[in-house]
């Protein structure tokens, strides 16, 4: 979008929260582009909440510390914002706007593209179904990653949500394709040491040059935090649907974005929905989420991972909760396995891939996978509801079949689920373990597997 | 006699007994040791195995990374190179637009500016800032905006014009800087093209 | 005379333009300059309030809104069936033509293809007199369906003057006319309908003939009838689209509308890679056939989602008045809730519960009260239905929330969709002592009449094992399986097969997928029978530990994947093989 714009307005009405009033306005868009300078001559960045009758009410990026009603500027810019966008972003560091972090010059860009982006036409979609193998038995399992989907993490405060988030950004991989692959990573609203975490991680398996790296950490703005996932998707989209590669998305932690959504619903007085949070919260981050996919006829895909951590581990939370609603599944990381020092923590019972059934089986992994995966499902919510039962009424309460359920539960968390943080295994070693918890189990309780892969995989010890 | 063979027997077979044990516990000590270092010659294979494998591992990954690394760090080298490039030509058309001949084409250019900027801002009743140099061709192209006046302070730029309203609200700047400004990313990429970068 | 007005506020998808003192309420307003589709939603004085179907990102106060003197309509005409729309009826393969992979703002293009032949058949002749809904004729849309040419329902009862002859034409040609008192009208093959206003009918009847899905626990246990109404709540990962998609595949609708609003949008791109590949079981023929779909996914525009529901319900009844059975899916109605929420805070009304606007309730009726079986307007006599069903998505899956609340009150099939039994990967996971239907005497007589006698007493018995079931297990979360004696160890084992044999179904698996109405009942008896006979054989002294060890029970769990619907003497089989070890059991026993 260009407008026509460009006039510097001086009469400030109201600063509130984030927001800064504009009074006697009559040239500015909705949704346009303001830079705000203080009286300092410091320059800030904002855009157009609601415009009309005159005012226009300026939501700035980088917090209202400091303003003052008279002395301050606002000009319209006459565009929305913008991310440049070319070959060279990839192996280099931004702010939460989108400005360079490293150092170096601005990129030279290919073109300018609105960070909002446009909606995928549903009808333009390829539906997702390439396997991505991440070398973690529970994720390629269970739950499969495909190319496009968008698969979040819900954790909590603590938890290594991180490590597992950069073990798949350092073990994801395409079976048998050579097509170019990116990671753009968002920071939105972390400590430096956990951003730092994945930039080192990531220097580390030499993907440095492929990946993209946009950080607001814990110490920078807080409204900053509404752009940087939508700059940091402008890139990936570019990556993908320009240049055609195969970009990962990893944004961590979704929750300090909501809260900066939060803040500015509230400076705005308006009516809240759940805890506060905004009544369209959900339509908000569907704007963001939604960039996840692959269209026809472009080679690309844009991969999210989202990271969020749960409010008091409360997966009911508006937070979760309205993301599980958008997300196409989600993996739970459980606090209960993270004490038993379980790594990857996953509670796989409340985790899901909604996408998994169509890239799984004959031609990409195996034909067999769908049937033992939901056997495996099956004996180890079995084996969860045993161990409650135990709980209460000893073992002696148990009946025999009871107890081979509680040893395979046992032997999933110890041989299946867990793994170490540099430990790739591939699908067949995977689905060889999903066989070998599945042959502890008498042949009567086998009731999801058609007895032709019985045959074939089943190995009584 | 019998008692004492009988008793000697019995001693016999506890000896022999007690032979038979202490033979024994010696053979499975023996063997335990043997097994003890057995494993632990085992595990010390495993364990040197670990250690060569973990070195290989670390290995790959400082390869990885440095390899990673200095293409990457040649990358920003070559786009610190283009910056600098970039800024000199820069600086030259800039040095070249503030030394332009202020008379013939120039005061259209200053006419369309200022109809340009008023236009925008949706009055002709401003105040007009330039620089020393643009003084006089401005002063004589704001006949045509009617309410519009020169103010005496100058500014401080290349050419061209920044206008006010009168109320002191509004503010439109129209300078050459400022032009040159909005258009920087795409002149940029001109200039980058020409030394071949870029997409 | 239109209105012509002009912008004075911008905020998200709600705009405020004033001179607009013409403008009706819920008309189509075109809004800036890039030509922005809205509608007029509330009118002071001069100043229109209007809700913006498009982006309004870069709209600037000043610019012009242009009044079209009619409200949000839908086009009604063959070329609908197997299309995708946006909430406002524009076709999204179109705009993919025209805007590309991305949706582009401020486009038109008319909902069907205007240049496409069809050939039709005329069925009424010059001065026959006609009235709205009256059919002039039909044309084949797809290979499934026969497309009745109507009268448009405001039509007044007037003489045909002329009628073109069997032919091939396009939906533009005027293929009658009609006249009185020298004011002649054209009729084409399509007209115009406003969304918001439900189309005409004769009469309605009472919903007495089940619409079968294929999928055992709605069919068997919480059945919904042609013309009824019914509601699927649940939290996010309860397997809500994957339940809407299989109603929407196998269900014996003639024609199937697919609102996806505020959903995913690969959700919509999986019916539309999915559905030309299913073949409808009853037809052979390809399901998209029969299939209209109108997305809204949640990243387009907010108040687009809002019409959304009435554009798909308006083709809904235009199919009905053909004297069509069509089913309707709705997902989701929280999506739609919150877009009225979203308006109704712009608007800056009085909020109820959880900032919802107070006319929530009303508006969930009016929606739903859309649905019904009826006696088309117009003759020759047709008889069609609507069939409502709306997911509802609460947030954090608590019912007591204002949209799963209103909405059970305009209901009569609820299916309770429950977290934990997804978690244990029991799908459906429809809660079977939480949900309920209110067709269930109603329809029993069509399976009674159609399938057996013995339908509702069966059911009625593998419910009730289901219930003590539910008692017993309190008892067993307390003291373990141990401290239960037989009898109650087998209610529990049954329950058990039940859940695994008859109300678990794998949307996944070939067979499994739908199930035939006779499949559905037999293996509902082989299970009341399995319980019936091991109660006898423990009371004739076998031990449930005999009863476990029957290989039988492997071949009744996995009938519902090995055994095709053309294979029923396969469960015939079962069933004696199922006897015979019983006989073996309690032979044994008595030996002893």
């Amino acid at each position: 979008m260009t407008v026509e714009g460009g006039v510097q307005y001086s009469k400030i009405a109201e600063i509130k929260g984030p927001l800064v009033v504009v009074d006697d306005v009559d040239n500015a868009a909705f949704d346009e582009l303001v830079e705000i300078e203080t009286s300092e001559g410091e320059k800030r960045l904002g855009k157009v909440l609601e415009v009309g009758n005159g005012k226009a009410i300026v939501q700035v990026f980088e917090g209202t510390t400091g303003l003052s009603i008279s002395g301050t500027k606002a000009k319209f810019v006459g565009k929305v914002m913008e991310m440049p966008v070319s070959k060279e972003v990839l192996g280099r560091v931004f702010d939460g706007l989108g400005r360079p972090k490293d150092g170096l010059p601005d990129p030279i860009a290919d073109k300018f593209v609105d960070i909002n982006g446009e909606p995928m036409n549903p009808e333009q979609r390829e539906y997702p179904k390439d396997f991505i193998q991440t070398g973690i038995s529970v994720i390629d399992g269970l739950m499969t990653l495909v190319r496009g989907q968008k698969l979040p993490i819900f954790s909590g405060s603590g938890m290594s949500h991180n490590l597992l988030a950069a073990q798949i950004a350092r073990q994801a991989s395409v079976v048998g394709t050579q097509d170019d692959f990116a990671v753009v990573f968002a920071a939105i609203g972390v400590q430096y040491s956990e951003a730092e975490y994945f930039r080192r991680s990531l220097e580390e398996s030499g993907a440095l040059k492929r990946s993209v790296l946009f950080l607001n950490t814990a110490d920078n703005p807080a409204i900053e935090r509404i752009i940087t996932p939508r700059v940091a998707l402008t890139v990936a989209e570019y990556l993908a649907f320009d240049l055609g590669m195969h970009v990962l998305v990893i944004m961590t932690d979704m929750t300090n974005y909501c809260e900066a959504l939060r803040e500015i619903s509230a400076a705005r007085e308006e009516v809240p929905g759940r805890k506060g949070y905004p009544g369209y919260l959900y339509t908000d981050l569907s704007t963001i989420y939604e960039r996840a996919g692959k269209l026809q006829g472009r080679k690309g895909s844009v991969t999210q991972i989202p990271i969020l951590s749960m409010p008091s581990d409360d997966i009911t939370h508006p937070i979760p909760d309205l993301t599980g609603y958008i997300t196409e599944g989600q993996i739970v990381i459980s606090r209960d396995l993270f004490r038993q020092g379980i790594y990857p923590p996953i509670n796989i019972l409340m985790s899901l891939s909604r996408l998994m059934k169509d890239g799984i089986g004959e031609g990409s992994t195996r034909e067999d996978h769908s049937e033992v995966a939901n056997q495996v499902y099956d004996a180890y919510s079995r084996a969860q509801e045993v161990r409650a039962l135990a709980g209460i009424v000893g073992k002696a309460g148990l009946t025999e079949i009871d107890l081979k359920y509680m040893d395979v539960g046992d032997l999933f968390e110890k041989e299946f689920l867990s793994q170490a943080i540099d430990e790739n295994r591939t699908i067949e070693e995977t689905l060889g373990i999903l066989w070998k918890i599945v042959s502890k189990l008498p042949k009567n309780e086998i009731t999801k597997i058609k007895d032709k892969y019985i045959e074939q995989y089943y190995k009584e010890e | 006699m019998a008692l004492n063979s009988s008793l000697q027997q019995a001693i016999d077979k506890i000896v022999e007994k007690t032979e038979k044990e202490i033979l024994l516990d010696l053979k499975n000590s023996v063997s335990d040791s043997k097994q003890t270092l057995d494993d632990s010659l085992s595990k010390l294979e495993q364990e040197y195995d670990k250690i060569i494998l973990d070195g290989k591992k670390e290995a790959d990954k400082v390869e990885k990374k440095i390899i990673g690394s200095s293409e990457l760090d040649v990358r920003n080298k070559q786009l610190l190179l283009l910056e600098e490039g970039v800024t000199k030509v820069f600086s030259k058309a800039l040095d070249q637009i503030a030394n332009t001949d202020r008379s013939g084409d120039y005061s259209n250019l200053i006419n369309t500016l200022l109809d340009e900027a008023t236009k925008i801002l949706g009055t002709t009743k401003v105040i007009v800032f330039t620089n020393t140099k643009d003084k006089d061709v401005v002063q004589s192209a704001l006949s045509k905006f009617s309410g519009s006046e020169l103010s005496s302070d100058t500014i401080d730029c290349l050419g061209g014009i920044l206008i006010k309203s009168k109320d002191g609200t509004m503010t439109f700047d129209n300078t050459i800087d400022a032009r040159i400004e909005r258009l920087k990313p795409l002149i940029r990429k001109e200039i980058a093209s020409t030394f071949g970068v870029g997409n | 005379m239109a209105a012509k007005g002009r912008i004075v506020w911008v905020s998200g998808p709600a705009v405020r333009a004033d001179g607009m003192s013409d403008a009706k309420m819920y008309e189509t307003v075109t809004v800036g300059n890039a030509k922005l589709v809205g509608e007029v939603i509330r009118l002071t004085g001069d100043v229109a309030f209007i809700q913006v179907y498009e982006s309004t990102s870069g709209l600037k106060p000043g610019e012009p809104v242009i009044g079209t003197g009619n409200p949000l309509s839908v086009l009604l005409g063959p070329g609908i069936i197997g299309q995708i729309y946006d909430g406002i009826q524009r076709p999204l393969r179109e705009l993919s033509k025209i805007s590309g992979s991305f949706i582009g703002r401020g486009i038109t293009t008319t909902p069907v293809d205007m240049t496409k032949k069809y050939h039709f058949v005329p069925t009424v002749s010059v001065d026959d007199e006609v009235v709205g809904g009256d059919v002039l004729g039909t044309v084949k849309e797809t290979e499934l369906i026969d497309h009745s040419i109507m009268v448009p329902p405001d039509h007044p009862s007037r003489k045909i003057t002329n009628i073109v002859s069997e032919g091939d034409y396009n939906i533009e040609t005027e293929i009658a006319t009609t006249e009185k008192d020298g004011q002649t009208i054209s009729l084409k093959m399509y007209h115009r309908w406003p969304v918001r206003k439900p189309r005409p009918f004769k009469s309605r009847y009472d919903p007495v003939v089940p619409l079968i899905t294929g999928q055992r626990v709605i069919d068997t246990f919480f059945p919904i009838a042609k013309g009824g109404t019914g509601s699927i709540p649940g939290a996010f990962g309860t397997g809500k689209t994957v339940t809407l998609h299989q109603i929407a595949k196998w269900a014996d609708a003639q024609v199937v509308v697919y609102i996806g609003c505020g959903e995913r949008g690969n959700e919509m791109t999986e019916v539309l890679v999915d559905f030309p590949k299913l073949k409808d079981p009853r037809t052979g023929k390809p399901l998209m056939d029969r299939t209209v779909l109108v997305a809204n996914t949640s990243n387009m525009p907010v108040a687009a989602r809002e019409a959304s529901i009435y554009t798909g319900v308006t083709i809904a009844e235009y199919y009905r008045d053909m004297g069509k059975d069509v089913v309707l899916v709705a997902d989701s109605t929280s999506r739609w809730a919150e877009a009225l929420r979203e308006m109704s805070g712009r608007l800056e009304e009085m909020p109820a519960e959880e900032g919802y606007p107070s006319y929530l309730a009303s508006r969930l009726a009016e929606f739903y009260e859309r649905a019904g079986r009826v006696r088309a307007a117009g003759s020759p006599d047709r008889d069609g239905s609507v069939t409502l069903i709306g997911a509802v998505s609460p947030s954090g899956g608590d019912f007591t929330e204002p949209v799963t609340t209103h909405t059970m009150r305009f209901i009569k099939t609820f299916w309770a969709l429950d977290a934990k039994l997804a978690y244990s990967r029991h799908y459906p996971a429809i809660n079977w002592m939480n949900s309920y239907s209110g067709y269930l005497t109603d329809t029993a007589i069509w399976w009674s009449k159609n399938v057996s006698k013995d339908w509702l007493r069966l059911r009625g018995e593998a419910y009730g094992i289901l219930q003590r079931e539910d008692t017993l297990k309190e008892i067993v979360r307390l003291l373990g399986p141990e401290a239960l004696p037989d009898e109650e160890k087998l209610i529990l084992e049954v329950a058990r097969m039940i859940k695994i044999g008859l109300l678990q179904q794998n949307s996944f698996d070939d067979v499994d997928t739908f199930c035939s109405p006779e499949k559905q009942f037999k293996l509902m008896k082989l299970l009341v029978d399995f319980y019936n006979k091991g109660q006898q054989a423990i009371r004739e002294g076998a031990t449930l530990a005999d009863i476990r060890a029957m290989p039988i029970i492997g071949s009744i769990l996995k009938a519902r994947m090995d055994v095709k619907d053309d294979e029923m003497s396969k469960l015939d089989q079962i069933d004696n093989d199922m006897q015979e070890q019983f006989k073996k059991i309690t032979g044994v026993k008595v030996i002893n």
